[in-house]
């Protein structure tokens, strides 16, 4: 059973070269395989995050962009809103003092009219009321 | 008739040889000639094996450069979690293809019927069952230390052995020969141990009782690979570091 030879230097020996094989065909190779991947693995990783990153910045950029113009987009409606209020207001206003104008303008004419038509009623007045006197007391009483 | 037969060709199956050998004479140098012609079979296979994971690697891996991974990042794990993040890499080699090849060369011996195969003298069986083996491959693994801490601590590692305090000089000389006999020893005793229980029961009770056995043999051949490659990492780390131990690889947990 316990029976030493040259197979313990050999076997040494084998295991030796056994190791080195393995190194050139099994570990090396694909350590560096493995090495490869996660080196790849990472600068990916940081790629993609790195675009991550641009992607959210640029949302972030068009929703400001977004909110800048939809706050543009409301003063615009309420500018116009306003002044859209003021021409109608204005117009309504032009419109009440047209009237008043014309009010005014036709009240001064039934004035005049009025006031003209006094003054010939006036003169009709004396007029007539000559003759009512006339033919009521004669001519001669009359003129007295 | 029949179970005559039966039981002829059990015992044969079940006939246990320890310490017959199939002899090749090189020389005036004497060789163990089954373990050679099994552990020649675990190099073709582990050789195959990366052959096959190597030839085209793609990035996304598949089939046996997939399970080829796996079976390296385990052993880079298991030299890592050793000898340290900084340090494990030129030692992944060594640490890795004592694991591959004893547990290979255990499995083979547990799962393969080299008993079918005729020798005209010993039989086939796991080469780690041979004493040859385990010894070689616990030296290799004494020079390894050796070769880490001269490396790296250059005369400084003998400081080791008079570090803590002088008292312990003994043992600490004690411990280099207990390391590589406890390696070897608890490797081929294992083995040996596993191959002999499963071959007297078979020849005692030839069904279904031995296949528990088997099982627990396959797990101890799995828990022996992994604990020798593991104590080589860990003496590799020691004699790097040193007792006073100036920087700890805790950090790695």
């Amino acid at each position: 059973m316990f029976d030493f030879d040259a197979t313990l230097p050999l076997m040494a020996v084998q295991f030796l070269l056994l190791a080195a094989v393995l190194n050139a065909v099994f570990y090396k190779p694909l350590s560096k395989a493995i090495d490869e991947r996660s080196e790849y693995i990472r600068t990916n990783e940081v790629e993609a995050r790195e675009r991550l990153a641009k992607a959210e910045q640029l949302a972030k950029q068009y929703e400001e962009q977004l909110a800048v113009a939809r706050r543009q987009a409301q003063s615009v409606i309420a500018a116009a809103q306003e002044d859209a209020k003021k021409i109608a207001q204005q117009k309504n206003s032009e419109a009440v003092a047209e009237v008043q104008a014309r009010l005014e303008q036709t009240r001064k004419e039934i004035d005049e009219q009025k006031q003209a038509a006094m003054t010939s009623l006036e003169q009709e007045v004396d007029a007539l009321s000559r003759q009512i006197l006339e033919k009521l007391l004669g001519p001669s009483l009359a003129n007295r | 008739m029949l179970s005559d037969l039966n039981y002829l060709t059990f015992t044969h199956l079940a006939s246990l040889e320890v310490g017959h050998h199939f002899y090749w004479q090189v020389g005036n140098l004497k060789l163990h000639g089954q373990v050679f012609l099994t552990s020649w079979f675990v190099i073709a296979l582990l050789l195959v094996a990366s052959f096959l994971a190597t030839k085209n690697i793609q990035r996304i891996p598949s089939g046996m450069q997939n399970f080829m991974e796996y079976v390296l990042e385990f052993i880079q794990s298991l030299a890592k979690n050793q000898i340290g993040e900084k340090e494990y890499r030129p030692w992944v080699p060594f640490v890795g293809t004592l694991f591959l090849f004893i547990f290979v060369s255990n499995w083979s011996g547990a799962l393969i019927p080299w008993k079918l195969i005729q020798l005209p003298e010993g039989e086939l069986a796991a080469p780690t069952n041979d004493i040859n083996t385990t010894v070689s491959l616990a030296l290799l693994t004494s020079l390894a230390y050796f070769y880490a801490g001269f490396s790296k601590r250059g005369l400084g590692y003998f400081r080791k052995y008079i570090e803590p305090t002088p008292v312990l000089l003994p043992i600490a000389i004690l411990e280099d020969f207990t390391k590589p006999l406890s390696l070897s020893f608890r490797l081929f005793g294992n083995i040996l141990a596993d191959e002999l229980v499963v071959g007297v029961l078979v020849l005692l009770v030839p069904l279904f009782v031995p296949l528990p056995i088997m099982a627990l043999g396959l797990f101890t051949s799995a828990i022996q690979a992994l604990v020798f490659a593991t104590l080589a990492a860990a003496y590799i780390h020691e004699a790097m570091e040193g007792h006073g131990g100036e920087e700890h690889h805790e950090e790695h947990g």
